[in-house]
């Protein structure tokens, strides 16, 4: 099976290389993009961004910033999953998505416990497969005035415009207080930072009297992996570049579509190991697709690669734990890894200047 | 290869040695000088201060919980201008591995302790520590809060139990030694609890936090760990915990123990404002209890960030926030707390704090037991090292940082008494020869025949921060790694472990507890030597005996 192609034809791993050490030579402003890979290539992808003054960015960092906005501007108070099967006696489930955000959810966690689901929308029929989930509200789209009617009642102010009963917003509020460690579990893939804010913002306001946390769904494509990496490698979160010899953090500058919509890009490498599809932007610069699933062949140069944990041993995210663990391979194959294909690439460039 | 460094004065208090002298190096390691071979390279050092590479017992510098520092508070930065010569293109100052590795060498420090490793994340620790260069790196395991020790003690098992729990802990996660941070505090919290002192019980399984500190420090003595027991008490940061610290000293019983960050224990409730130093009275059982180590966690002014896994502390510590945003994460066992803060010379309790810390430097007698730590980035960034330095050996210049404090702070401390002054073979106790004891480590923190050629040179300056700021030259295992400050090569150092030995029946015994707990494998918690991404990442210390 071939492995690489120039434009369509197939060719050696390592013609495709100096094709592409050609393309990120030419380039004043490469994107490291998609980055759908293991923690081994996320190192490998921020040391040649750091060769090549370039800017990585996450497929999924959207929903990572949402999160991670309500982190930096006002802080809040998170548990992980096994702290939930141990000890929740209440669980908060926020919003649609959250079974599609970690299938696992219900066989982990749905036991044993008071489940409230809120606002579920289309997961309705998923809450009323279980007899102790209790939906209260139903449109999702009327989560953020729901949080902000809870959080108001959880201070004993008056609210007007409710989506639901007053009474059953009270009625909740007695719930949520009376639980003796509740948590709410949402799904930032689901709603904007605001709503995110506003929900952890009543998590906090719960523990001036009891124990309440959260527990944030994770995005996909290892995407809570690789944001932790660029965070020790760099200082700073996704969307970071090395254009001036130093990282900088800068969410809408450093955006890939938006720099390569934009035709600031001059040169793409999509990055994607999990199987995300190789998008289409606005403009159409030199583009390199390091990818485990070439099933269009319209990049300049594209570069098959193994899957981690399946290919090969890799490091990942586990949603279980929300930890760092290693995955063994369950096929192992001679399939090129991410983190050896950038390896390739970066010690194939030519010696840069001192800066 | 033979390497000299000629003439300069060798400060070596592992070996009694204070004199102007020749080091020899071959092959990574210290020689004596060998009769009748000329070296290969000579570094004319005469004049210079020549001291074995400086030993952290104590340093927040890879984890999960670092990064979430890092996450929240993206605009923090180390204060720092190493030079990076060539194409090695890295900021100046990002909070990130790298910069990391290369502050700490510049200043002449080859071994560093992160000393708060969760056993659940301890992989990440290790891939964040295997991304730092230059240094060797060690971690400590924390244990007190997690369930399954919790509910040995509450059933009454007996220390064989314990013991082969913490050797597979301290196996699973490649630490070095063991920590206890606010024993049972954070199981306590989970339960609502908002203060919890040492003879508190851990509601859920009736355990006293006194309980469980003597538990781990006798099952760290029957494991002979190459380090003691380390603790971080309860009631951090509080004013009258001075009665706090001083239990848990009583409590060490004439065993080892190791008090971390001292001085965040050092606070009476008297003056004007109810908070006073209890520097000095800490600082005297520290010297009458000779079983006890401690380091000090110095406060320094200016921002910086508050990580934690006393998850009760950091709680409390919220509404504190400079700037106000915090982050609360309830772990598997301790979890973190996460808050930012500004340590202001114009605050009372920010000037309290400071001059506790120096004066349990500066009243503790034995610099073998008393060890240089600003619990960073806790008390403050590690890159504030030189300056604490200088002021430990000048009281000059402390006077004049007084005289720019709260008057009123000052006056309910003694540091304006206090005379002494650090001299260079203090500081090469404290921060070589003492932490490469306390830690096990035979061929670090001297420079006999035998010990790794981790060396540091220094400039004599009246300033003594600039000298300790930039070495002159710094030797990692006989490879020159800094010349006047400025970095020349980047290798990988290892992280050292210790590996006790245990009764296989515990293997079984963690996988039954971890299907029926969590319904998982223990095997999620795996740090393997392939998946670190660096040949041979791991070293081994030996137990003791």
């Amino acid at each position: 099976m071939a492995e690489a192609w120039i434009r369509g034809k197939a060719v050696a791993l390592d013609a495709a290389i100096a094709e592409v050490v050609n393309l990120l030579s030419a380039s004043r402003l490469p994107v490291i993009a998609g980055l759908g890979t293991d923690v081994a290539g996320v190192r490998a992808a921020i040391k040649l961004a750091q060769r090549v003054g370039g800017v990585i960015d996450h497929m999924h960092s959207e929903v990572l910033l949402r999160d991670l906005d309500v982190m930096r501007e006002a802080g809040m108070m998170v548990t992980t999953p096994n702290e939930v099967r141990l000890r929740a006696d209440f669980l908060l489930l926020v919003g649609p998505g959250l079974i599609e955000a970690w299938p696992a959810l219900p066989d982990r966690l749905f036991a044993k416990r008071r489940i409230v689901w809120l606002c579920p929308g289309a997961a309705a029929k998923s809450a009323n497969a279980y007899r102790n989930i209790a939906v209260v509200g139903d449109d999702p789209f009327d989560l953020p005035v729901m949080l902000a009617a809870l959080r108001a009642r959880c201070a004993g102010s008056p609210v007007a415009n409710a989506p639901v009963a007053l009474a059953a917003i009270d009625a909740l509020v007695a719930e949520l207080k009376k639980a003796r460690f509740g948590v709410a579990v949402w799904s930032a893939a689901q709603y904007d930072s605001l709503t995110v804010e506003m929900l952890c913002g009543l998590v906090k306001d719960l523990n001036e009297g009891t124990r309440f946390s959260g527990l944030p769904l994770a995005a996909a494509d290892n995407a809570p992996a690789v944001q932790q990496v660029t965070g020790w490698m760099t200082g700073f979160p996704l969307r970071t570049g090395f254009g001036r010899g130093l990282p900088e953090h800068d969410p809408w500058r450093f955006e890939a579509s938006r720099l390569i919509d934009s035709g600031e890009a001059d040169c793409v490498l999509w990055i994607s190991a999990y199987g995300a599809r190789l998008p289409t932007w606005k403009r159409d610069p030199p583009l390199v697709a390091i990818t485990a699933n070439p099933d269009t062949l319209r990049a300049d140069v594209t570069i098959a690669v193994g899957r981690p944990g399946v290919d090969h041993n890799a490091v990942e995210h586990l949603a279980a734990t929300a930890t760092l663990t290693t995955v063994s391979a369950g096929k192992p194959s001679t399939a090129v890894s991410v983190a050896s294909a950038l390896g390739k690439i970066t010690a194939a460039l030519p010696e840069s200047q001192p800066c | 290869m033979l390497t000299r460094l000629a003439g300069g004065r060798v400060i070596d208090p592992a070996n009694g040695r204070d004199a102007v002298g020749d080091i020899f190096i071959r092959d990574g390691r210290i020689i004596d000088e060998p009769a009748g071979s000329a070296a290969d390279e000579t570094y004319n050092v005469s004049k210079k201060i020549v001291m074995a590479g400086a030993i952290d017992v104590h340093s927040h510098i890879a984890g999960n919980n670092e990064t979430m520092g890092r996450l929240l508070l993206p605009e923090q930065r180390y204060p720092s201008d190493v030079f990076h010569p060539g194409h090695y293109p890295q900021p100046r100052g990002a909070w990130n591995t790298s910069e990391t590795g290369c502050i700490y060498a510049a200043m002449g420090f080859t071994t560093v302790v992160e000393p708060a490793v969760l056993p659940h994340q301890a992989l990440q620790a290790h891939l964040e520590l295997a991304d730092i260069p230059i240094i060797d790196k060690a971690t400590l395991t924390v244990l007190g809060n997690d369930d399954f020790l919790l509910n040995l003690l509450h059933r009454g098992e007996g220390a064989d139990a314990i013991r082969d729990y913490v050797a597979w802990t301290l196996a699973t996660s490649r630490g070095l030694g063991i920590k206890v941070i606010n024993a049972g505090g954070a199981a306590a919290f989970k339960d609502n609890l908002r203060m919890f002192s040492l003879d508190d019980e851990v509601p859920a399984y009736g355990i006293s936090s006194r309980a469980i500190v003597k538990a781990l420090q006798k099952a760290v003595q029957e494991l002979q760990l190459p380090h003691p027991l380390h603790v971080h008490c309860n009631n951090l940061g509080i004013a009258g915990n001075v009665e706090t610290a001083l239990a848990t000293i009583a409590a060490a019983e004439g065993l080892p123990l190791h008090l971390a960050h001292l001085q965040f224990y050092g606070y009476g409730k008297e003056g004007p404002r109810g908070f006073s130093s209890g520097g000095a009275r800490l600082a005297e059982a520290v010297n009458a209890a000779k079983s006890v180590t401690v380091d000090v966690g110095q406060v320094m002014f200016g921002q910086t960030i508050t990580i934690s896994c006393d998850v009760l502390r950091q709680f409390n510590a919220r509404n504190g926030a400079r700037p106000k945003k915090w982050m609360i994460c309830d772990g598997d066992s301790n979890g973190v707390g996460i808050v930012p803060y500004h340590y202001r010379v114009n605050d009372f309790f920010n000037a309290v704090q400071w001059a506790v810390g120096l004066e349990l430097f500066l009243l503790t007698n034995d610099p073998w037991r008393v060890f240089f730590t600003t619990d960073h980035p806790n008390g403050a960034p590690f890159t504030a090292y030189p300056d604490i330095l200088a002021l430990l050996m000048d009281r000059n210049l402390r006077a004049e940082w007084m005289s720019r404090l709260p008057q009123e702070a000052i006056a309910v401390t003694t540091l304006a008494s206090i005379r002494r002054e650090y001299t260079l073979t203090d500081v090469a106790i404290m921060t070589r020869a003492a932490p490469a004891k306390l830690l096990g480590l035979k061929d670090r923190g001297h420079l006999g025949a035998g010990a790794l050629a981790d060396v540091a040179v220094y400039e004599p300056d009246s300033d003594k921060a600039k000298m300790f700021r930039e070495a002159a030259l710094v030797f990692k295992g006989g490879q020159l790694i800094v010349r006047d400050g400025s970095l020349l090569h980047y290798p990988f150092g290892r992280a050292l472990n210790a590996h006790p030995a245990r009764e296989r029946a515990i293997e079984r015994r963690m996988r039954d507890y971890y299907e029926e707990r969590y319904g998982l494998s223990p095997d999620f918690m795996t740090v393997a030597d392939a998946a670190i991404g660096r040949p041979d990442p791991f070293e081994t210390i030996p137990c003791l005996n």
